[in-house]
């Protein structure tokens, strides 16, 4: 960033000479700095995980959750400022709530997805306020069709098959490409997602992390639930034993 | 006295106004497999006079979405005014068509929240790619409920016995447009306030064919002295 | 706190808050002022080139002909006239608030203004004062779309026909269209079916009377025959009632001389401005 510190920096309101709004680049730098989320499309659902990095050791399991409801048929994943994310959630939340009460139906993700990115938007355009410093992907099953976006801190915003963000978004995305997305279903991909999540740790830098593994799909009747206890159980035994496998092929190499 | 289309006014209205509403209409519609009929009589009234002999209660919504309106004219046509500019805003912002469901819940909304002043009796009807051929009533007061077949407005009344003994669920197109302009000639020819032609609306994925019948093609029944 | 300095304002438009005691007042026997209503006949047609707008010009207060010659087709735009019955004050505020918004629409747009806008227009106008603004009007006029017809009640509805009547006198001038209006009609054959609805509500209903009012609106073109006939025209007299001069015998004359009058002007004292 070769104009940091020239002052361009200093307001979402401005942009650079070069036609940056450096505020916003460094919102995303601060969803670079959280543990890496990622969502998976499949044939039947769509499967969301995260990684979500414990900062202390007396920090109670399935706390501070990173992976939300906003209706009873969609899902939130964030990374990025948990406060910040949060209160994307409660806006989605209430764009949920409002559209059921005035059409009588369940809010279509398209709009949902138009009117948070637009919101989020909002905020990368005024002096008096910072853009929102995280990323969030939002997934539905409705009508037996997944559907699946990602927006920025720009407010910007992509339909995918497989999406990651966070600290380890590259890795993971590499991860992703190699899947079959077209073909598998949401119990295999649940496994693969507990895969990437324990392959793109890194363990140096961040000691403990916590899986987070949630889906909605044909199996959850359309709901968005976190997987069953036995699916998770399956799945971080997978990644587990893939991680084995994986440390064991490289002491051989060495 | 302001034109009305349905005799169902609350009997229990206050009305400290010169405007007694007590004429009507005969409205119908009814699911087959594929989509719905829709039909309508053609009687408009001012108190005693007719002042509309070929009016159109059959009101389209969206490209899929019709209302049959009865009760006051001016409150069903300003109410269908409303959430037919609604609806097509929000299918340019969703960038397809609101499903019937939808739009029998923005039907309902005003006529609930609006239920101490409006007088009207709607049926929404319609085809989507959700639910195929769908029926919602919303009568006075604005409830909402889905209905395979479903009538409405004064005539009702008359062919409700009818309506129970003939229907028959996953009709063909044409069944179920013969069962329609019975049941409307049997309430045009009972109802005093319900008369004209039969106007009709086959709402299918194709979209809306609309067929006129006028009152000398109307199927007859017995009546007294013509046998 | 209202104060001279920030005095409460009024909010604009209509109060409602009294008509439930008016009622109660009304019940107990106490008569309401009437409003000067128009109990008319106004009719409309279309032929072959456009429409045919018509009214009689009676206005009346309760029983009493108010005006023998009041104006019920109405300016809307350059392309649309409006007949109004009903209160007459109504209507022609009601015309005028709308051919206001019309004017304005069309320079905003570039356009000329269509007559399905000007019913909505009117209808929503209406509407929104739930029936108390008692204008019924007839619309009529041609557009880019071709030539159209409306009638419009005063609680908001509207209905588009071929042929309407509207008024206390819509009953005889129906009879009239009912038996002899037919599509794709002549000028000549309109303005007379007009003429014939219009005289028949002047003749059978006490509400309307005078004379014949007239509006041809076609493609580009419009010709408004103010007083087309007049319907009731005053007869002749037969005879000559005036008495000759001298008719009256002159019997005796007195002169009496009026006594001077002096008078007396005071002039007013300048005000002092040096």
């Amino acid at each position: 960033m070769s104009s940091i510190g020239t002052g361009y920096d200093l307001s979402a309101s401005q942009f650079s000479p070069d036609g940056r709004v450096f505020q916003v680049e460094y919102a995303m730098k601060a969803v670079e700095n959280s543990g890496t989320v990622i969502g998976l499309k499949g044939t039947d659902g769509i499967v969301l995980a995260a990684e979500k990095l414990i900062l202390s050791k007396l920090h109670e399991p399935n706390t501070n959750r990173r992976i939300y409801n906003v209706d009873r048929n969609i899902g939130m994943a964030f990374s990025g400022l948990i406060a910040d994310a949060r209160q994307i959630v409660e806006i989605a939340r209430k764009e949920a709530a409002n559209y059921r009460a005035q059409y009588g139906v369940s809010i279509p993700l398209k709009y949902l997805n138009d009117r948070v990115s637009m919101y989020m938007h909002a905020y990368t355009l005024y002096s008096a306020v910072r853009p929102y410093g995280c990323s969030v992907i939002l997934a539905s099953y409705e009508d037996k069709e997944p559907n699946m976006y990602l927006i920025d801190p720009s407010g910007v915003s992509y339909g995918y098959y497989g999406c990651a963000t966070g600290k380890a978004k590259q890795s993971a995305k590499t991860e992703i490409e190699k899947l079959k997305l077209g073909q598998m279903t949401c119990r295999e991909l649940a496994k693969e997602a507990a895969k990437i999540i324990y392959t793109v740790h890194d363990e140096l830098k961040d000691k403990n992390f916590e899986l987070e593994l949630s889906w909605v799909c044909q199996e959850s009747d359309g709901y968005h639930v976190r997987v069953p206890d036995s699916v998770y159980a399956d799945a971080e035994k997978a990644a587990k034993q893939a991680m084995e496998a994986d440390s064991e092929s490289d002491t051989e190499d060495m | 006295m302001p034109p009305v289309l349905n005799a169902f006014g609350p009997a229990f209205a206050d009305d400290w106004r010169d405007a007694p509403h007590s004429t009507g209409t005969s409205i119908m519609a009814c699911e087959f497999n594929g989509g719905v009929v829709i039909g309508a009589d053609s009687r408009t009234t001012t108190g005693a006079y007719i002042a509309n002999r070929a009016s159109d209660k059959l009101t389209k919504v969206t490209d899929h979405v019709y209302c049959c309106r009865s009760g006051s004219a001016a409150d069903t046509q300003a109410i269908s005014d409303i959430v037919s500019y609604h609806l097509n805003f929000h299918g340019m912002e969703l960038g397809v068509e609101p499903s019937v469901e939808v739009a029998a819940s923005v039907f309902q909304e005003l006529c609930y929240n609006y239920r101490d002043s409006l007088m009207a009796g709607i049926l929404v009807a319609g085809w989507d790619k959700r639910k195929g051929g769908q029926i919602y009533s919303i009568p006075i007061g604005g409830m909402c409920v889905r209905q395979p077949v479903s009538i409405g407005g004064s005539g009702s009344s008359y062919v409700y016995g009818y309506v129970d003994a003939n229907f028959k669920p996953k009709m063909s197109k044409d069944e179920c447009i013969k069962f329609v302009t019975n049941c409307l000639a049997l309430a045009m020819s009972r109802d005093g306030s319900s008369g004209g032609v039969v106007r009709l609306g086959i709402i299918t994925e194709e979209g809306v064919e609309r067929r006129v019948i006028l009152g000398n093609e109307l199927p007859k029944f017995y009546e007294e002295g013509s046998v | 706190m209202a104060s001279i300095l920030c005095p409460d304002v009024p909010s604009p438009g209509f109060g409602f808050e009294n008509c439930r005691r008016n009622a109660l007042l009304e019940n107990k026997g106490l008569a309401f002022p009437k409003a000067q209503k128009t109990g008319t006949t106004i009719v409309g047609i279309t032929f072959k080139d456009g429409v045919i707008l018509g009214a009689d010009t009676r206005a009346t207060e309760d029983t009493t002909v108010a005006d023998k010659n009041s104006e019920k087709i109405h300016y809307l735009a350059p392309n649309m006239y409006c007949c109004g019955a009903g209160t007459a004050a109504d209507t022609e505020m009601t015309t005028q608030m709308i051919s206001s918004q019309l004017e304005l629409h069309k320079l905003n747009t570039n356009r000329i203004a269509r007559v399905c806008t000007a019913n909505m227009m009117l209808k929503q106008y209406l509407f929104r004062y739930q029936g108390y603004i008692g204008a019924a009007l007839i619309l009529g006029g041609v557009d880019t779309e071709g030539s159209h017809l409306y009638m419009i009640y005063p609680h908001g509805s509207s209905d588009k026909l071929p042929y309407v009547t509207m008024g206390s006198g819509s009953l005889a001038a129906i009879a009239v269209f009912e038996s002899r209006w037919r599509k794709d009609m002549d000028e000549e054959e309109g303005k007379q079916l007009v003429r014939d609805a219009i005289a028949a509500g002047i003749f059978n209903d006490l509400g309307s009377g005078s004379n014949v009012d007239l509006c041809i609106i076609k493609k580009g073109e419009v010709d408004y025959r103010r007083t087309y006939e007049e319907a009731n025209k005053k007869g002749i007299k037969q005879g000559n009632y005036k008495y000759p001069k001298g008719a009256t015998n002159i019997l005796s004359t007195k002169v009496v001389e009026v006594e001077d009058v002096m008078v007396t002007r005071i002039e007013p004292e300048r005000m002092d401005t040096a």
